[in-house]
């Protein structure tokens, strides 16, 4: 039955019983109140037909608005009443669907947001992100731990009033570390005046206007590095003091034995002996480059600049280095100037850096090879240059030569000596002595190492025509070993 | 014994056995009169009970060090004429001024010094210096 067909009958009962109950009312009370009775029946029983789905629909309504999404409705009146049931339905259907998608979205949000939340946590470092503002808008555990400020506490709160950096004395604020490749140690001061030693890095994140965050810091503690790095530092050194007192006296003995027994015993004999004296102050210098490494990086290297002569002393390097030539048959040239100015070093470690320089040239010098050791005076400096006619150095591997521990890997076996330690030692003293070290090589013609040294008087810039850096031959005076 | 080398006396305070003995071995060879001892407190009472003319202090001791045997020995004796060398090891350059401070005349590295080098670094602070070692001495 249609729907319309439904109101129409209703309509039409709803006249008709008033009017047939006021007609029989004048004749027959309980004919009339019968009728009424049943009138009223049918009314109220067509009245339950007719609303019946409406309140189905109503409470399912509910039921779906109130998140059950599994409720449809069952009305089969075959009326508009199916039909608007059919349609609820479907949208039932439809706005489940749609839940379960958000459902999984959320889920995924959740599942990622966590994700991020651990690997967050799980970094030693700590990190803060910014917002715009430079207000705090994200921190993990280990930005908890340094700064000790709770991630309840920091978030919102502006970075600079929180969290103050210094480098030396000066406050680093976020202005000046947010920017592109900050990176910088500084002295943390956090909540309570709690201080940390951290290396800040930061980068810009720029455009990205959704996330909101403009900056972010990344915290390395290094405090726990620098106390490792100083146990690291005291046991060289400590070793190294070790190994070399037991060589004080291998050397000191063997060159006391060979000094009295010349002569009495057979040089071949003595030859054993002296075998054993070079051996043991190849491994003293060794020690010694530890030791002056370890000074390096301690920071406690001292070198003197003093007003010296230097002439002496660069001869008895190369005295002391003379024998080392002479096994190896290298020819040792050096020609110096018939009259040197004063210069400013330290005797001992410049010592150290001729040695360095002519022991390394010896050592990558073939048989018959020649090196020559010159000296240049210019206005303000003085440059000793030590050249050889040795194997040379790759091109690529100039650049990393005088980096500690740096060794030419294809040098052929012979010449596999050493530490990778004395050109970066004697980059660091000449540096020191605010002069300059460098370096020019052709592969199997030779190496040029030229060093300079500061005059003790300087004469005005431009009086005397300054030579060329490298390699300028002086041949008065010459002395040959 | 040297017949050219006056007789001087000389005090050794080294507490490593093979350096003391070489140096000593070495120095009496050159006509000195050398004493030794193995540690600070027994070179100090040594200086206390007679006069040296040289000094040879190494710096690291057990108990009382080179510096502190120097500092108490200079409070007692400010005016004494004796010559100090300090015996160091390499990379002790810092108490080097510490010692200088304290009247020490010059310092030898004992692992960069053969003991004849020694013998004439000696020979030099004692009788003045003919001989070309310049980069030790303090200047």
């Amino acid at each position: 039955m249609q729907l319309w067909m439904k109101f129409t009958m209703l309509t039409s009962l709803g006249i008709l019983v008033p009017l047939l109950v006021s007609l029989f009312l004048v004749h027959n009370l309980f004919i009339s109140i019968t009728v009424g009775i049943l009138a009223a029946l049918i009314l109220s029983g067509l009245i339950f037909l007719f609303l019946k789905p409406l309140k189905d629909l109503i409470n399912s309504a509910e039921n779906l608005g109130n998140g059950n999404f599994n409720q449809r409705v069952d009305i089969r009146s075959d009326d508009d009443f199916e039909t608007v049931g059919k349609s609820f339905n479907l949208m039932a259907d439809k706005v489940s669907h749609i839940f379960q998608n958000l459902e999984r979205e959320k889920d995924i949000a959740i599942a990622e947001n966590s994700k991020l939340n651990e690997v967050l946590s799980s970094i030693v470092d700590g990190i803060i992100a910014l917002d715009f503002n430079k207000n705090i808008l994200l921190s993990n555990k280990s930005a908890e731990e340094i700064t000790g400020f709770t991630q309840a506490e920091a978030l919102g709160q502006p970075v600079d009033k929180l969290i103050h950096l210094y480098s030396g004395d000066e406050e680093i604020l976020s202005k000046t570390y947010c920017q592109s490749s900050f990176n910088q140690s500084a002295q943390l001061v956090g909540k309570n005046g709690r201080q940390t030693k951290v290396n800040l890095s930061t980068s810009q994140l720029n455009g990205r206007v959704q996330t909101n965050i403009f900056c972010i810091l990344i915290l390395h503690d290094i405090a726990k590095e620098e106390e490792l790095e100083k146990m690291r530092l005291d046991f060289v050194s400590m070793a190294s003091h070790e190994l070399r007192t037991p060589l004080t006296s291998i050397i000191g003995y063997l060159s006391v034995f060979i000094d009295e027994n010349k002569g009495k015993v057979a040089q071949t004999e003595l030859d054993l002996l002296q075998k054993s004296l070079t051996s043991a102050q190849e491994l003293l210098t060794l020690v010694q480059n530890l030791l002056n490494v370890n000074k390096i990086e301690r920071e406690q290297m001292s070198v003197t600049a003093q007003a010296i002569d230097y002439l002496p002393i660069i001869s008895k390097v190369l005295e002391d280095l003379k024998n080392q030539a002479v096994q190896k048959n290298v020819i040792l040239n050096f020609n110096p100037p018939p009259k040197l100015p004063k210069v400013l070093a330290d005797p001992l470690r410049i010592s150290e850096v001729i040695t360095n320089l002519v022991a390394n040239a010896i050592n990558y010098t073939n048989t018959g090879g020649k090196i020559d050791v010159s000296l240049l005076i210019t206005p303000n400096e003085l440059i000793t240059t030590v050249s050889d006619t040795g194997i040379g150095i790759p091109k690529e591997a100039i650049p990393h030569l005088f980096n500690k521990f740096f060794r030419v890997t294809n040098t052929t076996q012979q010449a596999d000596k050493g530490t990778g330690l004395g050109l970066y030692i004697s980059k660091s003293i000449i540096e020191k002595l605010g002069g300059m070290i460098r370096v020019e090589s052709e592969i199997n013609k030779g190496s040029q190492f030229s060093f300079t040294l500061p005059l003790a008087e300087r004469k005005s810039v431009g009086t005397i025509n300054s030579g060329t850096f490298v390699g300028q031959e002086i041949t008065a005076g010459a002395l040959n070993f | 014994m040297n017949p050219n080398t006056p007789s001087k006396k000389i005090l050794l305070v080294e507490d490593e056995d093979f350096i003391r003995e070489l140096y000593v071995r070495q120095l009496t060879k050159e006509g000195f009169q050398v004493k030794s001892a193995v540690d600070g407190q027994s070179g100090l009472n040594m200086l206390k009970a007679e006069a040296f003319d040289l000094l040879l202090l190494d710096i690291m001791l057990p108990g009382m060090n080179g510096l502190q045997l120097l500092r108490e020995f200079k409070t007692q004796n400010p005016n004494s004429p004796m010559i100090t060398i300090l015996l160091t090891n390499l990379g002790q350059e810092a108490v080097i001024k510490e010692g200088f401070e304290l009247g020490a005349q010059a310092y030898l590295i004992k692992a960069s010094y053969t003991p004849d080098q020694v013998v004439n670094e000696v020979k030099n602070a004692l009788f003045g210096s003919s001989q070309q070692l310049p980069q030790e001495r303090n200047q």
